[in-house]
């Protein structure tokens, strides 16, 4: 392939990365690392090095429209971000100790596992937890978000399950070039009770702090090639912009569907390399 | 933290983030256009080792207006921006007075660091 070449399809990767993820939510991640894989025959440990970059941008795209939103609570997110860098770190040495068959097998699983929750109703409790845990009081996690021209008020609970999950989420995103996000809203939603959409602005500036941890490793051992990096990087900017303003116009629902059976099949490829079929 | 302080906060976080996407779009761009103009001959590439070999490597590049050069400087805008909202959000943090929060965040931060000195220099 011409490096001409290689720079279009990288870069259309990348919008399409972008694209997807401001609509549908699901992770850029998930689509970079099979492009690279399994179109580009890239090693894995230097897609998901690339991957890594593609969801920075992804997060720091996407971090303007929160400011000033109280959307994305500052507090839950650098504590839980202890957590996540620290997994993070864990992952990028473990994931050069590890068989890339054994890689292709958890990144099948974590697409799968997207896939289905793409599919399954979701029930949020837009109340919230009722009072906040003593951990999350000392730590004064509790805040209030902007809703229309109301402000409203949460408290939060579950914080030491949370951190917990935070560990795993970071070694998954270093291993696996992804954002993690699917993990991270969970626990926050469920375990923390956060309002949803806290739940998704705070993991979305999560997972750009998360992927600069590990990126950092892999662009100094080398495993980062600025030829791919650059155009994912400008792939998915253009992509995220261009999906946000599309977000009213087309059906998400329906969109976020048809994404995640195309992801099915690609999970699936994914865990035949993993098998080695 | 008080009204003013905040609103100081969300207007530098703006800065912060607009700026770096804008840097780094442009130094890409740049990198992409000399890449194509210069030809397949020239394969651009960032050295393994720490932080401070790669900047070394970046400058010694740009020097001869390399495609490398525009291209690791905008991926690296790109890397450096989290880490930026992170210290200035410690700043914040440190003008309101909230020492847990200097803390924590200190210690993301230095989580962050790390990845980028674990490198070994090729030489």
């Amino acid at each position: 392939m011409s490096p001409l070449v290689t720079v279009i399809v990288v870069l259309t990767g990348g919008v399409l990365a972008g694209v997807i993820g401001s609509l549908t939510g699901l992770g850029g991640g998930l689509v970079i690392v099979p492009m690279l894989t399994l179109v580009l025959h890239m090693p894995l440990p230097q897609a998901v090095g690339v991957s890594l970059f593609g969801v920075i941008a992804t997060s720091v795209g996407a971090a303007p429209r929160f400011v000033g939103t109280g959307l994305s609570n500052v507090r839950v997110a650098l504590f839980l971000q202890v957590a996540a860098s620290s997994g993070a770190l864990l992952g990028a040495l473990v994931a050069h100790n590890v068989p890339a068959r054994v890689l292709f097998l958890i990144f099948g699983l974590v697409m799968l596992y997207s896939a289905v929750m793409s599919f399954l109703p979701t029930q949020h409790d837009d109340a919230g937890a009722p009072a906040d845990s003593p951990l999350a009081a000392r730590l004064r996690l509790a805040s209030r978000y902007k809703s229309g021209d109301k402000w409203i008020d949460y408290k939060v609970q579950g914080v030491t399950p949370a951190f917990g999950i935070m560990v795993g989420a970071g070694m998954l995103s270093a291993m696996l070039g992804i954002g993690s996000g699917v993990f991270k809203v969970l626990a926050m939603d469920k375990l923390m009770r956060l309002p949803f959409k806290v739940s998704t602005a705070t993991s979305n500036f999560m997972i750009g702090i998360t992927a600069a941890t590990s990126a950092g490793y892999y662009l100094a051992h080398g495993e980062v090639q600025p030829i791919i990096a650059g155009p994912v990087i400008l792939g998915v900017l253009g992509g995220a912009y261009m999906g946000g303003h599309w977000m009213t116009t087309l059906p998400v629902q329906q969109l976020r569907r048809v994404f995640a059976v195309v992801l099915s099949f690609v999970a699936l490829d994914m865990l035949l390399k993993g098998v080695g079929v | 933290m008080s009204e003013r302080l905040e609103a100081q906060r969300r207007l530098i976080t703006v800065w912060i983030l607009r700026t770096s996407i804008g840097l780094s779009v442009a130094c890409i761009a740049a990198g992409l256009a000399v890449f194509l103009i210069k030809g397949a001959d020239y394969q651009p590439h960032t050295p393994s080792g720490p932080i401070t070999a790669i900047l070394a490597y970046v400058w010694q590049e740009a020097m001869g207006l390399h495609a490398s050069a525009f291209l690791d400087a905008g991926i690296l805008v790109m890397l450096f921006t989290p880490l930026a909202r992170l210290a200035s959000g410690v700043v914040a943090n440190a003008r309101a007075r909230d020492w847990l929060y200097v803390g924590i965040g200190a210690v993301v931060i230095a989580l962050v660091l790390t990845g980028l000195f674990t490198g070994q220099d090729a030489g």
